[in-house]
């Protein structure tokens, strides 16, 4: 997968859990998890705003285009 | 409407079931049919009201070639009954938007077109052995809503087979 999703990364430098994540942006744990494994196929912009918002971080801070 | 829906299921389902059962009756009568003549051709010639001098073997044949058509629509017909029955069993579990049902579907159409074939050929046996003395009216032939009907099957999978990726995509998407 091209795209790389950062979001343990940005969670280890927040001293956050995936759980406290999940509870503050009203996403399901299982759903968090899917995104944070790079399992998800797309991502709405309203839970990449949720997520930005709650973590304080861009969107770039999150994904990453890494070529195959 | 919830109880429309709830009432049509198990409706479809039995229709279907039935269906299936009646189709291989209809196949094993063909062909006990078609066995008959070879024991018993003059009986058969007077119950189908054929006229006395009329050559038979021209008739004989064309009616068993009608025959064998009418064998090789049972397993069709088998195929398309099954399908939908899956199919119809995938709507009761709440999860009809699959990709399998779009290669049913598409399945189903290629069926009926192969369905459509056999009734033009059907249709065409019927006409060369018509005759002034013995005039035959088969239900065969070229039928425009039987081809409207293997175009729109056709269209149907192609629109469910873009419905499920697209329902894919939106469950892939967080």
């Amino acid at each position: 997968m091209a795209i790389v999703v950062k979001l343990d990364e940005v969670l280890h430098d927040r001293r956050m859990s995936l759980t406290e994540l999940a509870e503050k942006v009203d996403i399901t744990l299982a759903n968090l998890s899917i995104l944070k494994t790079g399992k998800a196929r797309a991502i709405r912009f309203s839970t990449l705003e949720a997520i930005c918002a709650t973590l304080g971080c861009q969107p770039g801070d999150l994904l990453a285009f890494e070529p195959d | 409407m919830a109880g429309s829906k709830s009432t049509a299921l198990p409706i479809a389902y039995v229709s279907l079931r039935i269906l299936i059962v009646l189709n291989w009756i209809y196949g094993a009568a063909i062909l006990g049919l078609v066995t008959f003549t070879f024991f018993n051709e003059a009986w058969f010639m007077r119950a189908i009201d054929v006229p006395a001098g009329t050559d038979a073997a021209p008739i004989m044949i064309g009616l068993r070639a009608i025959a064998f058509l009418g064998l090789l629509a049972v397993p069709i017909n088998h195929a398309i009954l099954t399908r939908l029955l899956r199919m119809v069993e995938t709507v009761g579990r709440g999860d009809p938007f699959v990709a399998a049902n779009a290669y049913r579907v598409n399945a189903i159409a290629w069926a009926l077109l192969a369905l459509q074939l056999l009734s033009l050929a059907i249709g065409g046996i019927g006409k060369a052995i018509a005759s002034k003395q013995f005039p035959m009216h088969l239900d065969a032939g070229f039928s425009t809503s039987g081809w409207l009907a293997v175009i729109l099957t056709f269209v149907l999978a192609r629109v469910f087979a873009e419905g499920t990726l697209m329902r894919e995509d939106l469950e892939g998407t967080i």
